[in-house]
């Protein structure tokens, strides 16, 4: 597959399914480089894929999410190849796990909900910020439990995502507030506790996300309020920021940006939220302490 | 019916805790795995899977008729995975359970479903289980010996009601050291007072303070050294009540909070919010205010909650028999202790 074909199977994936995140839609396209490689060797074949990533990258979807999928699945490659010797059983063995591997992906997400969804209870008021897919699935899921609750969406500028989750809640029937970014600590004394989703979680357990996550990790924390997040296992990434200007630029500014503009005078699309401010982080590997990721990471790439 | 006849076992285990046959945490824990060695050696079952369901039938009971008690389905918890352990052994495969790591690796055909009838299987499992309960006889013990890592001379420590555990630990470091022991009364049931003269009787300087005189006592302490019902996933504590007021005021003077428990209390369950019906029992109010006050009980409401949550930021360290852990650290012990598949049953 050259590159146009590449960038044209993974934007079409995106398009198609609104419930599909960049990450899995990034291992797919990468899965489907594989079934179409001519490559005779692992390392060819691994050329291949990381041109696929570049020219994923290129795109203007979320970085963060691509690039933890894609570091996973390259891991998955190189595991697979140390299982076997020769390169038509090694191509075997990928295209068989790959297909358990997506099939897993793809319930990921229902698992976190279940998870997730125990700790919304009667009468509880929940924080959100952004829009976030697992997010929206769990508090759907809290709803059909005939859980009353109330949600508060902040509008999150600068694309004003908010606006369509808290349309998708209404739509659900969910009693719901759109806020300003500028309002979190006025509603902080309001809520029982905040849920977001996270583009990546990095090893200290950190999470990088959409930006304004941190402004209101500080605030939940100053008030007391725990701070859950929900996110899929292969957002799990081996980044380890210490602040916010440790997070690659690529993850902050999409490509077209980066390109044109003047980085300092942009808007960053993402901040990072350490460790000490998550409460308890909702996966699919099950509800984990930010400590736990590291020792996840640890187990894959030791 | 044959199904429910052979549940009597563990519904005289539930009526017995709930009629307080059993007071301490450790004698459900040595009833409940003699009743599943029993189950084990002399129950009806062909493969593993059998026998799982006969013991999550039992956690499912357990769960149902006491929400509270933590021990039973904790011991039973460890042995589902004892089982599955062993049949994997014995049938060289394996189930990493729930990781990245797997996630990456796995293959379509080693999914494991624990049906085969495996010839060696009962005795390998009544084997581990008897390496498992002098494990669990020699907990305390080997909790007590790690004290003088703890308790150094001219130590004030401080403690609230009454555990065994701490009992034996501070017992064990005055042999050595010569230490002070404040112990909180622990109203209404004031455990405390019993806990203090034990103390005392080993020759240990012993104080005994109300409950609302901890505040004004914590500046001196060196060292809050507890007990606990059940240590939550989270690393937070289901202690008597009492303690999170405790754990507060040491919090406010940098004071460590050392809690001692065995590991068939560390629970892999979380609770959403320490508000939930769940979490908390109340027991009499005839020990807050008498029956003997009259008519004024007509208009007043009494509250007597056994428990209280506390939260992780407020505890340094678990002591176990396996050593010292923090908070941070608890899932992974949850990890070794149980399967992943077996935490919500």
């Amino acid at each position: 597959m050259d590159g146009a074909k590449v960038r044209e199977f993974f934007c079409k994936i995106i398009r198609e399914d609104e419930d599909v995140s960049v990450g899995v839609a990034a291992i797919r396209t990468l899965m489907e480089i594989i079934k179409h490689s001519k490559s005779e060797t692992v390392q060819e074949l691994e050329t291949n894929l990381k041109d696929g990533i570049n020219v994923m990258k290129n795109t203007d979807y979320p970085v963060t999410a691509i690039n933890s999928g894609c570091e996973l699945f390259l891991r998955f490659i190189t595991l697979a190849a140390l299982d076997t010797r020769c390169f038509s059983d090694c191509k075997k063995i990928m295209l068989d796990r790959g297909h358990l591997f997506i099939k897993k992906l793809d319930e990921a997400r229902g698992k976190i909900v279940k998870l997730a969804s125990k700790f919304i209870e009667d009468g509880s008021k929940v924080l959100t910020h952004s829009r976030s897919r697992v997010v929206l699935q769990a508090l759907r899921k809290a709803h059909k439990q005939n859980k009353r609750f109330e949600v508060f969406v902040t509008i999150s500028a600068p694309d004003n995502s908010g606006k369509q989750m808290c349309k998708e809640l209404q739509a659900e029937g969910i009693p719901c507030t759109l806020i300003l970014d500028s309002a979190v600590g006025y509603i902080m004394e309001q809520v029982h506790f905040i849920m977001v989703g996270a583009e990546g979680v990095v090893e200290s357990g950190g999470i990088v996300n959409k930006v304004g996550s941190y402004t209101m990790a500080v605030c939940a924390k100053e008030m007391k309020k725990p701070f859950y997040v929900l996110t899929e296992s292969f957002k799990f990434s081996r980044l380890f920021p210490l602040g916010q200007q440790d997070l690659p630029e690529e993850y902050k500014y999409t490509s077209s940006v980066r390109k044109n503009s003047d980085l300092k005078k942009v808007h960053p699309l993402v901040d990072y939220t350490p460790p000490a401010y998550i409460t308890l982080l909702f996966t699919d590997l099950g509800i984990l302490t930010p400590s736990a990721v590291s020792d996840e990471l640890i187990k894959l790439y030791l | 019916m044959p199904e429910i006849e052979s549940l009597s076992d563990i519904s005289r285990l539930i009526s017995d805790i709930q009629h307080k046959k059993f007071t301490r945490s450790y004698d459900i824990a040595l009833r409940t795995e003699e009743l599943l060695q029993e189950l084990i050696s002399k129950g009806h079952w062909k493969s593993a899977k059998e026998l799982m369901n006969l013991v999550k039938t039992r956690i499912q009971l357990v769960r149902e008729n006491l929400p509270q008690e933590a021990t039973a389905p904790n011991i039973m918890r460890h042995i589902l995975k004892v089982i599955r352990e062993e049949y994997q052994s014995a049938s060289k495969k394996k189930d990493e359970g729930q990781s990245l790591h797997e996630l990456v690796t796995s293959t379509p055909s080693n999914v494991l479903d624990y049906s085969d009838s495996l010839i060696n299987l009962r005795s390998s499992i009544l084997d581990h289980l008897t390496e498992y309960k002098v494990e669990l006889e020699s907990s305390s013990d080997n909790i007590a010996a790690q004290a003088l890592e703890h308790i150094h001379t001219n130590e004030i420590i401080l403690t609230v009601g009454k555990s065994n555990t701490v009992e034996k630990f501070l017992k064990r470091a005055a042999k050595d050291r010569i230490f002070n022991v404040i112990v909180v009364e622990g109203a209404p049931l004031y455990a405390g007072h019993t806990m203090a003269a034990s103390l005392a009787k080993s020759n240990i300087q012993t104080t005994v303070i109300a409950d609302s005189a901890v505040f004004a006592m914590m500046s001196r302490v060196n060292k809050v050294i507890i007990g606990t019902h059940t240590v939550l996933a989270n690393g937070g504590l289901r202690a008597a009540s009492g303690i999170h007021a405790v754990a507060l005021a040491a919090k406010h003077y940098s004071v460590p909070v050392m809690v001692l428990s065995h590991m068939y209390k560390f629970c892999p369950i979380y609770v959403g919010s320490h508000n939930h019906e769940a979490f908390n029992v109340c027991a009499s109010p005839a020990n807050v205010i008498p029956y003997a006050f009259g008519p004024i009980l007509d208009k007043i409401e009494v509250n007597n909650p056994v428990y209280d949550y506390v939260p992780p930021e407020l505890v340094t360290l678990f002591i176990s028999h396996q050593g010292g852990n923090s908070p941070s650290y608890v899932y992974r012990l949850l990890s070794e202790l149980y399967h992943q598949d077996d935490y919500d049953i």
